[in-house]
């Protein structure tokens, strides 16, 4: 078996455990109690928009959890993931044979659909269009070399049905007395069904999922919880679907993946994860805050 | 102007091939390149020679290469021809057919090479009494955490989790990469003043810089329009490169026409030389690749020009090639090596070739990989990774003398150096460093 073969045998195994109704519910409530706490210090209209990347700086950089804030300017960094999922995603149904072939059709595709309805797909189409064109052969390569770290990290032959790649982040958003955002991002959904079943109808709601979350560098201290804190978002967002039963995390660069089977354990670790870095932002945020 | 761009071209040529530029600026290309490069025009979607290209039309064999190249070199004439560089399905079946069989993927070599590797960087640790007793990044995180990542020889590929290092891991890891290693190795007390601090962009880092992203554009987009303009707007999109391109922004006008010509001349021999790379065989650029040692106090890192082929199976599969616009040097050699052994930590096979390309001349230098060539690399990273320990706890650097001297801020307080410029009647006509 190749190395991409025992990634997507592990990634669909039957899930090892499901969380129940009551137990989401009580993480619910577990959630809001800690973090209300944490977040009685930060002034009236303040909040707070817990993400993956900032709970792994919160647990680094403590002292100064939160990215400097500058302007917000358009960057191949910011493109190549959707791009690059968009990539596979055409890859995976068999429309391309490899990221180099698809990645300027669907970026001209995108541009075009943008100038001729003026619809952004991606957000980034304007931006784009604009580009010299050294400038944007820069960010279809670096969207070909995220999409190809994805794209060989699995055996696409071996899903059942073609995973859902990319789609909307989850939103959560906690009812505390100031606002707490939990937004969880995960590159693919896949349905943990038995090989050769076929879905009918709705009854995909029903279906366990795992997610794959992808990371640059080298995991840091705290990847169980971090992978966690994505099936936690996804699984308060709604409650009529279940909670992801596995997260894999892959980190490329280092060629490491690694597996969270999910149950309520793992679930109450990322709870206080993301109470205690609610705690830490609230504290930067209060010790750096002018006098009066 | 043509003057200008002549002198220009000079200045580029020596700083690139470490040569002073002397009153005359006479050498732009090193000895060994003064014949007059001959270039051929490659259909890059075909990759068949066009006519006019200086040889017969050759169709490929079946391992993509040149049959008319196989023929003269089996009638003796190729030798009798004047070097001329590889281009097309010649320069791919270069790198795909090293002329020794390809690594067969052995995931307890590595793991033995890991092991090795881990085991003396903990001992370098805690040897000098510097853990901090943290577990291994990843480590300990807990619940309900079922690792797929168990390092071992059996196909796993967690490498936080490995080895006896694992107790011994800092909070920030070491991070080795081979322009580091280069440095520390060549001399410690260079490698720590010249750690600091940015370094001046010089014409052969601008044009090396340019030439980079034009050859990502090429690999991705298979075209270059305008050299200058592409590169530019390559840059202006790149956070860490905006001192550079500010620096080119301000170049004297004969100057900034000197990289121009310069860069174009490059530009032009890649898109004759280079062929398209087929999208099955997943080309990528500027790849990131990583591998942790040691528990996580210790990472290997490095970012290759470009990486071709599949994830190996049973045989090594993939290609690394890195894009050099300066001059040949050994130490490139040992850059090679040291993306071969990170390759292989990570992929838990090695690349089957690493090598290098040269755009100013297009030669292409080819490392077929091996497991000596692996345990050489390892030995070495070993060596640099302890020095670059040492330097970074402040222990007094060691000063060995030798090409960096010329160039170095310390050199006046440096008696090793002063002797050795003295040595050579205090002109130092080298240089260590280029792109």
């Amino acid at each position: 078996m190749t190395r991409a073969a025992v990634r997507t045998a592990e990634l669909t195994a039957p899930p090892v455990s499901r969380v129940g109704e009551e137990a989401r519910r009580q993480l619910r409530d577990r959630l809001l109690s800690r973090v209300s706490a944490s977040i009685a210090g930060l002034p009236p209209g303040g909040q707070v928009e817990v993400t993956l990347p900032l709970l792994r700086r919160a647990l680094v950089h403590p002292d100064r959890p939160a990215m400097d804030e500058e302007p917000f300017a358009w960057k191949p960094v910011f493109v190549r993931r959707s791009l690059g999922l968009a990539v596979v995603s055409a890859c995976a149904t068999g429309r391309f044979r490899g990221p180099t072939e698809a990645v300027v059709p669907i970026a001209t595709d995108a541009v075009a659909e943008w100038e001729r309805t003026g619809w952004r797909t991606f957000h980034w189409e304007p931006w784009f269009s604009g580009l010299p064109s050294g400038a944007r052969a820069v960010v279809l390569a670096d969207a070909v070399g995220w999409a190809t770290s994805l794209w060989t990290a699995f055996d696409w032959t071996a899903f059942a049905q073609v995973p859902q790649i990319g789609g909307a982040d989850d939103h959560w958003t906690c009812p505390a007395p100031r606002t707490v955002r939990l937004k969880g991002r995960s590159e693919m959904r896949v349905p943990l069904t038995a090989p050769g079943s076929v879905p009918r109808g709705r009854q995909w709601s029903d279906t366990p999922v795992a997610l794959v979350s992808v990371s640059g560098g080298c995991p840091e201290r705290g990847w169980a919880e971090g992978l966690a804190y994505l099936a936690l978002t996804a699984g308060l967002r709604s409650s009529s679907l279940p909670v992801p039963a596995r997260v894999m995390g892959l980190w490329p660069d280092a060629g490491i993946h690694r597996t969270v089977d999910v149950d309520e354990r793992a679930l109450e670790a990322a709870a206080d994860r993301v109470a205690r870095t609610v705690g830490v932002v609230v504290g930067a945020r209060v010790s750096t805050a002018p006098p009066g | 102007m043509a003057k200008d761009v002549t002198v220009a071209s000079g200045l580029i040529g020596a700083e690139a091939t470490g040569h002073s530029a002397g009153p005359l600026f006479m050498r732009v290309t090193p000895a060994v390149h003064t014949v007059a490069m001959l270039q051929m025009d490659v259909d890059r979607h075909a990759g068949i020679l066009r006519a006019g290209g200086g040889r017969s039309r050759s169709t490929s064999d079946s391992h993509g290469g040149s049959r008319s190249r196989r023929e003269e070199i089996a009638c003796g004439q190729a030798w009798s021809h004047p070097w001329r560089p590889l281009a097309g399905p010649a320069l791919l079946e270069r790198l795909r057919v090293t002329g020794r069989p390809r690594p067969k993927v052995d995931p307890e070599f590595v793991f033995r090479l890991r092991c090795h590797l881990d085991a003396e960087l903990a001992t370098d640790s805690a040897g000098e009494g510097r853990g901090d007793g943290h577990g291994a990044p990843g480590q300990g995180s807990g619940s309900g955490a079922g690792a797929g990542a168990g390092a071992g020889p059996g196909g796993g590929e967690g490498s936080g989790a490995s080895g006896p290092g694992d107790t011994l891991s800092r909070l920030s890891p070491l991070v080795v990469t081979k322009d580091r290693l280069t440095r520390v190795l060549s001399c410690e007390a260079h490698y720590v003043a010249a750690e600091f601090g940015e370094r001046t962009p010089t014409p052969a880092m601008a044009c090396g810089a340019i030439v980079d992203v034009l050859f990502r554009q090429l690999v991705c987009v298979g075209s270059i329009g305008d050299p200058m303009a592409d590169g530019l707007a390559a840059l202006s999109v790149d956070d860490h490169q905006r001192g550079l391109l500010s620096w080119i922004e301000q170049l004297l006008p004969r100057d900034r026409e000197g990289l121009r010509a310069e860069v174009e001349r490059q530009a032009e021999g890649l898109q004759l030389r280079w062929p398209a790379l087929e999208s099955g065989w997943l080309p990528r650029t500027q790849e990131a690749i990583r591998a942790q040692l040691a528990g996580g106090s210790v990472e290997l890192s490095a970012r290759v020009d470009l990486a071709i082929g599949r994830p190996a199976e049973d045989e090594a599969s993939v290609a690394i090639v890195e894009i050099k616009s300066g001059a040949r040097r050994p130490g490139h050699r040992a850059d090679l090596h040291f993306y071969a052994l990170v390759e292989a930590l990570r992929s838990w096979a090695p690349p089957f070739v690493v090598a290098t390309y040269y755009t100013r001349t297009g030669e292409l230098d080819v490392d077929p990989v091996t497991d000596e060539l692996l345990v050489e690399a390892a030995g070495r990273t070993l060596i640099g990774a302890r020095a670059l320990r040492r330097v970074a706890d402040g222990i007094e650097p060691v000063g060995s003398p030798g090409t960096l001297c010329g160039s170095c801020a310390v050199l006046p307080e440096c008696g090793p150096g002063r002797e050795r410029l003295e040595g050579l009647g205090g002109r130092d006509t080298t240089r260590g460093e280029d792109r």
